[in-house]
């Protein structure tokens, strides 16, 4: 099938469905339609940047011509999603990226989407790769980003979004992600809003020994918006997948999560672990969280849990009965809530950037 | 006392046999003509002699029935239904109410006998009130003295229509507005008969109420509505059980349950469901769209919904409750099986409106065959609902690797001074739990149901206890063969 | 240095302390007994400032100042310890650097300065030491995992830690063997000081055999009901609470 072909039903599946709206199901917290307006999706190309691309990896502009194989061969596969139809359709623009097989890049591939419009990504770790991918989320009126992942046999992704408070912005953006057998895909996504953030992850454990670990933390303040919608599939039994993400709200902010696990039938030896939580501070704060299991086999261990509440008041009185003042009390537990999700981000120097993004944006919202 | 563990011993015995209620009554059924038209609602209430404005209310839900689309967002699929190929009034022949049971014509009481039912028995030793509604038309209601004594009304929906009036347009469609959903308008347009319940300020019912049901004219949709009010200070505890012979064609069951708890009352509502499921090979079976809802419109008002759905070929439900009054309490406990190829999307609503309100969620699911349980639910939080709490915990147990067991919750809070905690779980049974019970000569399928009732303990022991042992044999029965 | 006068302290609309009336000096330690549901953990948390506790009548003056109308934070600063039942958990935060920054918020509600992370360590590990507090049990997170006795054991850490004018030990013995019973104990006799008062609340007379007490009153039903010296104890323990209680109503 040629890029031409996947384009063209892509352009078809956008102009079936439309724009996504609150009535439809997987929507219903995000109304994309609303958000953006009169304005609508528009056919713009948004921009990326690459600051030092790392030795070893191949790069191509997707905006060039004549594509090499590798990116023939995986590129607009995955585009049966509404955003990400219309970003293939839409947007000649993009980049791609190759790690060839046993590869292991030590230093981050630091990728950046900017400017308003639609724009696609490829990354392909062939077998044995590995690589750490940080990607930076410029501020514009309205983007959608359609990320296609794959990784090889025995490949490793270790990937860190930081989307920093884009005030009026419209963002989206949808990964898929395809890991084959003994592959690992470990992702962090830390989120402070805008006027609506969506950040959609479709992940196929497609071998055995394929791993999956997402976690991510969002503090909102005002009328921040931030959802982050997870789809895990275990094509394959003897996979594994875990996911944990913690949500600050205060103000009259929204935090949403909604995260789909299916284990597909014969997909035995399958475990899948998922915590989503989230504490209101604001008095119309929102949040709302929907973990959802679709499992169709049966020798599987599937588990989820979802709290909504808010701080502690036996912890908040313990920190003040020893002389710690309420306001930093306050603080301290806000920490201790997200710490552990951000433990999770293997990368050292990205766990800190990730630390003090949260610190600044506690104190603004405790 | 007894004289109930001989009762019990008999019906567990009896249930021990595999889908005993495959028969037919051969009496002569008096019909609606077939189909759905504005002469059937017409049909339906001059036959009840309901009054003018029941006939309107009629009317108008029909009339928006009409303009309604069908709901397809649950994960159920079935054929198409065709809503004018199918009776729906049926009522057998002489049958007027009766003052007492020697009244009733003998094969129906033939009848109620083989459903495992004595009346005569259960008058004696349980002390239940039964309500029996054969077809659309209650055939015999009992104890009515002694519940008139404690100021109780228990009686067939039409007699309270007639009766009671006032009461019943205070409350219908209070808690499920005629507009709510598709199923809910189409029973609020022809639907045929239910219970009525009023128990009065600072009554506690003095007995356990239950009302059993029957389809039994081939294509008779079976459209009951019951009304339960609970006012000011009162207990209820109503059971509703049902059974249905084998059949081919599907039959549609959409009735509508709404229960109104006032301050600090209690109403506890208990169904254990046996409808037809289908056979092994997915034939025929009972269609269970329902819409239950209950409104805990006082302060520490409580109402629980127990449920032990086993049969059926699709099962939509949401029994659920509107926690309005501060400091209500809303629960729901909830065993629903699927095997063979029934289909069952399921679950709750919770919402929380009034301040300090709670609610608790037990849902275990058990899925077999080529089976597909979805638990579907949803606990709102709404901005005023200062404190609020809410646990949930689904479990789905998998038996064989041919089936589906699915989770949907929707978490939503707005009030910062709120707690929701959920928890969901997936297993299947153990090799080892299995060979433990064969080794110590437990037969595989008896295994199977000491395994399947450990797992769904929790939520049996909210049952009343004349039904906690029906249940377990119920659950047994229904997962026979499903291991190995 | 605390005078209660008549506490009426009411939770949920119900009340629990009908007119307690204690003074402790300094130096002195001050032990206070009673049958379960007497309202012992209800006078700790009121003395700590926790919420939920209604004062409807009475008055505690501390050091001539109004508790009551003091946050616990500000109590915790003029120096009130209230070692706790039990100690809650805190995942996320580490030993170490919660009482790095305890130790500083109260220094700070002084008006000293704060002490840097090296100075906190130093003077954390002498006291952790002599209380059999491990340094990996400072970078665990705050109480997670701890056994009873380590959490017992952390409790008396902090309070040779803030040197408190006024120390509440509330049942600090439930749950200890003997031996961490002993360490505990010894912890707590090393901070007596002439210008330190202890009250320590207890429901056995055990822990008193090892924290001898200078004064003993008897809790039940919300009151003071008798009062003695430590030979008091003894007599609670071959009596029992009803007999004195009776004695008492």
């Amino acid at each position: 099938m040629t890029l031409a072909v996947r384009k063209a039903e892509a352009a078809a599946v956008l102009a079936s469905h439309g724009v996504p709206h609150r009535r439809i199901e997987e929507w219903k917290y995000s109304d994309l339609k609303s958000a953006l307006g009169e304005a609508g999706i528009g056919k713009v190309m948004a921009e990326w940047q690459v600051d030092n691309l790392p030795a070893g990896i191949e790069m191509f502009d997707l905006a060039q011509p004549n594509p090499p194989a590798w990116v023939l061969g995986a590129f607009g596969r995955s585009a049966h999603n509404v955003m990400s139809a219309a970003s293939l359709s839409l947007s000649a623009g993009g980049v791609a990226f190759r790690v060839p097989a046993g590869a292991v890049i030590a230093d981050p591939l630091k990728l950046d989407f900017i400017g308003p419009g639609h724009v696609r990504g490829l990354l392909v770790l062939e077998e044995g790769a590995s690589l750490t991918l940080l990607e930076g989320v410029g501020a514009a009126d309205f983007r959608n980003v359609g990320f296609e992942i794959a990784i090889g046999a025995g490949g490793a992704l270790e990937h860190v979004r930081i989307s920093p408070d884009a005030g009026d912005a419209v963002l989206v953006e949808e990964a898929h992600v395809h890991i084959a057998a003994g592959g690992r895909y470990r992702a962090h996504f830390a989120g402070f809003g805008s006027k609506l953030s969506r950040m959609e992850l479709e992940i196929a454990l497609e071998g055995a020994g394929a791993e999956a670990h997402l976690s991510g933390v969002s503090v909102l303040d005002g009328k921040r918006h931030s959802d982050v919608t997870t789809h895990v599939i275990h094509r394959h039994g003897g996979t594994n997948s875990s996911q944990l993400f913690k949500h600050v709200a205060g103000g009259g902010a929204r935090a949403v999560y909604q995260g789909k696990v299916t284990v597909a039938k014969g997909a035995n030896g399958s475990d899948s672990v998922q915590t989503a939580k989230a504490l209101l501070l604001g008095e119309t704060a929102e949040a709302d969280l929907k973990p959802e299991l679709e499992i169709f086999a049966d020798d599987v261990k599937c588990a989820h849990g979802a709290a909504v509440g808010d701080l502690d008041a036996d912890s908040l009185f313990y920190l003040r009965a020893r002389g710690i003042p309420e306001a930093e009390a306050r603080g301290l537990l806000l920490h201790a809530f997200l710490e552990d999700a951000v433990a999770e981000i293997a990368n050292m120097d990205q766990r800190e950037l990730v630390r003090s993004a949260l610190l600044s944006a506690l104190k603004a919202v405790a | 006392m007894s004289g109930i563990a001989v009762e019990t011993k008999e019906q567990v015995a009896a249930l021990g046999e595999k889908y005993k209620y495959g028969f037919v009554t051969d009496i002569e059924m008096e019909r609606a003509p077939k189909g759905l038209s504005e002469d059937t609602v017409r049909y339906i209430s001059a036959k009840k002699g309901e009054p003018e404005w029941m006939l309107e209310w009629r009317l108008g839900a029909f009339r928006r029935w009409q303009a309604m689309k069908e709901p397809k967002w649950a994960r159920v699929h079935y054929p198409k239904i065709d809503y004018q190929n199918a009776y729906y009034y049926a009522a057998p022949k002489n049958t007027p109410l009766k003052q007492s049971l020697d009244e009733v014509d003998p094969k129906l009481l033939e009848t109620y006998n083989k459903l495992g039912i004595p009346l005569h028995e259960q008058m004696a030793l349980a002390g239940v009130a039964v309500d029996a509604v054969f077809d659309s038309v209650s055939v015999a209601t009992t104890f009515k003295e002694k519940l008139n004594e404690a100021g109780v009304i228990f009686c067939p929906i039409s007699e309270a229509i007639r009766d009671y009036p006032d009461l019943v347009r205070k409350y219908l469609g209070s808690v499920v507005p005629v507009t709510d959903n598709f199923f809910a308008t189409l029973n609020s347009a022809v639907f045929s008969d239910g219970t009525f319940v009023y128990v009065p300020k600072g009554v506690r019912c003095p007995m356990e109420l239950s009302t059993y049901f029957r389809i039994n004219a081939s294509e008779t949709g079976q459209f009951e509505r019951t009304l339960i009010i609970a006012d000011e200070g009162s207990y209820v505890s109503y059971l509703e059980g049902c059974t249905a012979p084998k059949r081919d064609e599907n039959q549609l069951h959409a009735a509508v349950v709404e229960l109104v708890a006032l301050d600090n009352a209690e109403i506890k509502y208990s169904t254990v469901q046996n409808w037809y499921p289908g056979d092994e090979n997915g034939l025929g079976g009972i269609y269970n769209f329902v819409t239950k809802r209950g409104d805990c419109r006082g302060k520490k008002s409580k109402i629980s919904w127990t449920q032990v759905e086993t049969g059926s070929a699709i099962t939509w439900k949401y029994p659920s409750c509107i926690l309005r009054g501060d400091d209500s309490v809303g629960e729901f406990y909830s065993i629903a099986i699927a095997n063979h190829y029934q289909q069952a999307d399921t679950g709750t609503k919770m919402i929380h409106l009034g301040a300090n309100t709670r609610s608790r969620i037990i849902s275990k699911g058990i899925s077999a065959g080529k089976a597909q349980n979805t638990y579907r639910g949803l606990v709102s939080v709404y901005g005023k609902a200062r404190n609020a709490r809410n646990y949930t915990q689904c479990d789905s147990l998998l038996i064989g690797g041919d089936c589906g067991a699915h989770t949907v919750p929707y978490i939503e809070s707005r009030n910062k001074t709120a707690r929701i905690e959920h928890e969901a779980t997936t297993s299947k049974i153990a090799e080892d739990q299995l060979f433990y019970c064969l080794a110590r000569g437990i037969p595989q399928d008896e295994a199977v149901s000491l395994i399947v009732n450990g797992f769904c303990k929790e939520v049996l022991q909210q049952l009343p206890m004349e039904f906690a042992v029906e249940a377990q044999k119920l659950v047994g029965i229904s997962l026979e063969g499903s291991v190995g | 240095m605390l005078e209660i006068k008549n506490l009426h302290v009411a939770v949920d609309g119900k009340e629990i302390l009908k007119g307690l009336t204690l003074s402790i000096q300094a130096g002195e330690v001050h032990a206070i007994m009673g049958p379960n549901g007497s309202g012992k953990s209800t006078l700790s948390y009121v003395l700590a400032g926790r919420a939920g506790y209604d004062i409807t009548e009475g008055s505690i003056i501390y050091n001539g100042e109004d508790l009551v109308a003091l946050a616990p934070e500000m109590r915790a600063a003029k120096g009130v310890f209230l070692a706790m039942q039990y100690p809650v958990e805190i995942p996320g935060v580490t030993t170490m650097t919660f009482l790095k920054t305890a130790l500083n918020s109260q220094r700070r509600a002084r008006g000293e300065s704060d002490l840097d992370a090296v100075q906190v360590l130093k003077l954390v590990r002498a006291k952790a030491k002599t209380l059999n507090v491990s340094e990996e049990m400072l970078k665990r997170a705050l109480n997670v995992g701890f056994s009873g006795g380590e959490k017992k054991r952390l409790e008396i850490l902090q309070m040779a830690l803030f040197e408190p004018k006024l120390a509440i030990l509330d049942e600090t013995d439930s749950g200890l063997d003997i031996d961490a019973l002993r360490l505990v104990a010894e912890g707590v006799n090393t901070l007596r000081d002439p210008s330190r008062a202890m009250l320590v609340i207890t429901h056995y007379q055990r822990l008193l055999d090892y924290i001898v007490p200078d004064r003993i009153h008897v809790l039940a039903k919300g009151r003071i009901v008798a009062e003695g010296g430590k030979e008091l104890a003894l007599e609670l323990e071959a009596k029992g609470y009803e007999h004195i209680v009776g004695q008492a109503a």
